[in-house]
C-alpha cells in the first residue's frame, strides 16, 4: 500500500519542497480570482438576460427572441469549446481579429493578468451568464402572479414592478441553485488552462510532470475542497432554513394559498424557530 | 368629475376569455360617493368586472367612463396609469409584497409612481396604517401578520395612492371568521367618509347596512339592480331568489 501513500499524499517530497508550493498557491490564486470575478460577472449577466426574457412589450419582442436564442446556445455548446473561441488561437499566435482591433482589446493584459485570464473570465461569464438566467426565470416564474397584479394596479411600470417587486423576491428564492451554479462554475475554472493559464490544476499537472508524483495534483484537490464544501454546506443550510420558514406558515402573503393565521393577536413576537 | 355627478360609466361592457364570454354587455352607474355591492356566484363575472375597470383585463367591447374619460381602448401606458392611480383594488389574497415591511408596503408605490419623497411617503403611509387599525404593526413583515391585519395594510397600500374610486374584491373570503369584522369596519368607515366603492362580496350583512345599491350578477350579465331593501329582501328575478335563497341556507 506504500506507493499510494508515496505517489498520491507524499506532500512533504512533492509539494513543500523545490518551490512547489509557492507555485501551487500561485495556480491556487488565479482559481479564486477567475471565479469570484467570472462568478460576480454572470451573475449580474444572467439577470440581465432573464429580465431581458421576461419583457412582455411587442416592442422588445426581438430582444426576446434574441435572449432565448444567446441562453439555449451557450447552455447547449461545452465551456471548453467557448474558452477556445473566445480566445482565438492566442496560444499559439494572433487572436482573432489582431489585425484588424487594438491589440490591448484583442488580447487583453489589463491589471497585469495576462491575457488567458481575462479569456477564462469572459468564457466563463458568457457561459454560466446563461446558465444562471435559468436559475433566475425559475425564481421570477415562482413569485405569484398576484404580485405583479398588485404592482401594476398602484400604477406601477412593468419595469418598476420587475425591479421593486418581482426580482428581490425571485433573487431570495434562487440563491441556494445560484450557489450551486457557483460551485460548478469554481470548478470549471480548471478548464482554462487548456488556453494557458497556469491555474490550481495546471500547476498541480506542471509538479506531476516534473516529479513523477501526483501529490501536488490531491493537494490541488484539497484546495478546492477547501472553497466548495462550505459552499455545499451553506447550500444546504439555506434551503433548510427557508423550508423551516415555509412549514411555520411563513409567507401566506405570497397569494398562492389562502392565508393561515401565523401569529395570534396578541401573542409576543419572535415565535419559535 | 364629470358634470352629472357620476364618477364611473361603465355601458356595454364586454370580456371574453378566448370563446369564454366572461361578461356579456354590463351597463353600470357609479355617482360620486355611492358604494354598490355586487353580489353573485362564482364564474358570474364578477371579478372580471372590477379588473376590467382598472384594466388589469381591458374589455374588448363597450365604454368605460371614468369621471368623464372613455378609458376603454387606452393602450398607452401613461392612460392605463391615469386609470389606475385613480382607481385602486384590493385583492382576495391580499398579495402583499412579502419582502417588505407594513409600511414599506405602502409607501413603495407612493414613492415610485407619485415620486414622492420617502419621508413623505412613510409618514402617509403611517397615518394610513394609524387608521386602519395598526399604528403598532407599522414595521412587522406580512408573514408576521394575521390575514386580517394583512387585508388591512392592503387596504392601506390602495388608499396612499389617493384613489378616486375604489375597488372590493371579495376582500373577505380568505379570511378566518373572526377576522372578517376588522376588515368590514375599516370598509364600513371608508364608505361613511364618501369613498365611491364597488363592493363584490357574499357579506349580506355588510351589502344590506352599507350599500347605497346591491347588484345581482348571473352567467355575465347583471340580472337585477336596485336598493339593497329591495333586492335582498324581495327580489324580482327568479335567479336572485335562488342565490339568496342558498346563501342564507348555510
Amino acid at each position: 500500500m506504500d506507493f499510494i501513500f508515496n505517489y498520491y499524499f507524499d506532500f512533504k517530497n512533492y509539494v513543500f519542497a523545490d518551490g512547489h508550493f509557492n507555485d501551487l498557491m500561485a495556480g491556487f490564486w488565479y482559481t479564486i480570482k477567475l471565479s469570484v470575478i467570472s462568478g460576480l460577472l454572470g451573475l449580474a449577466w444572467g439577470l440581465v438576460l432573464a429580465v431581458l426574457r421576461q419583457t412582455r412589450s411587442r416592442v422588445l419582442a426581438p430582444v426576446r427572441w434574441l435572449t432565448i436564442a444567446y441562453i439555449d446556445i451557450f447552455r447547449g455548446i461545452p465551456l471548453l469549446l467557448v474558452l477556445l473561441l473566445v480566445s482565438g488561437v492566442s496560444v499559439f499566435g494572433a487572436p482573432i481579429g489582431g489585425e484588424i482591433l487594438p491589440r490591448g482589446l484583442v488580447s487583453p493584459t489589463w491589471l497585469g493578468q495576462p491575457s488567458p485570464f481575462w479569456y477564462g473570465i469572459l468564457a466563463l461569464a458568457i457561459t454560466y451568464g446563461a446558465y444562471m438566467a435559468e436559475v433566475y426565470r425559475a425564481g421570477i416564474e415562482a413569485v405569484p402572479g398576484g404580485q405583479m397584479e398588485a404592482a401594476r394596479s398602484l400604477g406601477m411600470s412593468h419595469g418598476q414592478a420587475m425591479r421593486f417587486v418581482i426580482v428581490p423576491q425571485a433573487v431570495r428564492k434562487v440563491i441556494p441553485p445560484l450557489l450551486n451554479d457557483f460551485i460548478a462554475l469554481m470548478k470549471d475554472t480548471s478548464l482554462v488552462a487548456f488556453i494557458g493559464l497556469v491555474e490550481l490544476t495546471q500547476a498541480g499537472r506542471d509538479v506531476q510532470a516534473e516529479t513523477y508524483n501526483g501529490s501536488a495534483l490531491v493537494f490541488g484537490a484539497i484546495l478546492y475542497l477547501i472553497l466548495t464544501i462550505p459552499l455545499a454546506r451553506l447550500v444546504d443550510w439555506l434551503i433548510r432554513r427557508e423550508q423551516q420558514r415555509t412549514q411555520r406558515g411563513g409567507a401566506p402573503s405570497a397569494g398562492a394559498e389562502p392565508p393561515k393565521l401565523t401569529t395570534p393577536p396578541g401573542a409576543p413576537a419572535g415565535g419559535p424557530v | 368629475m364629470s358634470a352629472d355627478g357620476s364618477m364611473l360609466r361603465l355601458e356595454d361592457v364586454h370580456k371574453r376569455f378566448g370563446r369564454l364570454e366572461v361578461l356579456r354587455g354590463i351597463d353600470l352607474e357609479l355617482p360620486k360617493g355611492e358604494v354598490v355591492c355586487v353580489l353573485g356566484p362564482s364564474g358570474s363575472g364578477k371579478s372580471t368586472l372590477l379588473r376590467c375597470i382598472n384594466l388589469l383585463e381591458p374589455p374588448e367591447q363597450g365604454r368605460i367612463i371614468l369621471e368623464g374619460q372613455d378609458i376603454c381602448g387606452t393602450e398607452a401606458a401613461e392612460d392605463i396609469d391615469y386609470v389606475r392611480r385613480r382607481v385602486g383594488i384590493v385583492f382576495q389574497q391580499f398579495n402583499l409584497f412579502p419582502h417588505k415591511s407594513a409600511v414599506e408596503n405602502v409607501s413603495l408605490a407612493q414613492e415610485k409612481v407619485l415620486e414622492r419623497s420617502p419621508r413623505e411617503a412613510r409618514e402617509k403611509g403611517k397615518a394610513l396604517l394609524e387608521r386602519v387599525g395598526l399604528a403598532d404593526k407599522l414595521d412587522e413583515f406580512p408573514d408576521r401578520l394575521s390575514g386580517g391585519q394583512q387585508q388591512r395594510v392592503a387596504i392601506a397600500r390602495a388608499l396612499a395612492m389617493d384613489p378616486h374610486v375604489m375597488l372590493f374584491d371579495e376582500v373577505t373570503s380568505a379570511l378566518d371568521p373572526e377576522l372578517v369584522k376588522e376588515v368590514l369596519d375599516v370598509m364600513r368607515e371608508l364608505a361613511s367618509e364618501g369613498m365611491t366603492m364597488i363592493v363584490v362580496t357574499h357579506e349580506l350583512g355588510f351589502a344590506r347596512e352599507v350599500a347605497h345599491r346591491v347588484v345581482f350578477m348571473d352567467d355575465g350579465s347583471i340580472v337585477e339592480e336596485g336598493d339593497p331593501g329591495q333586492v335582498l329582501e324581495n327580489p324580482r328575478e327568479e335567479r336572485t331568489k335562488q342565490f339568496l335563497g342558498l346563501v342564507l341556507e348555510h
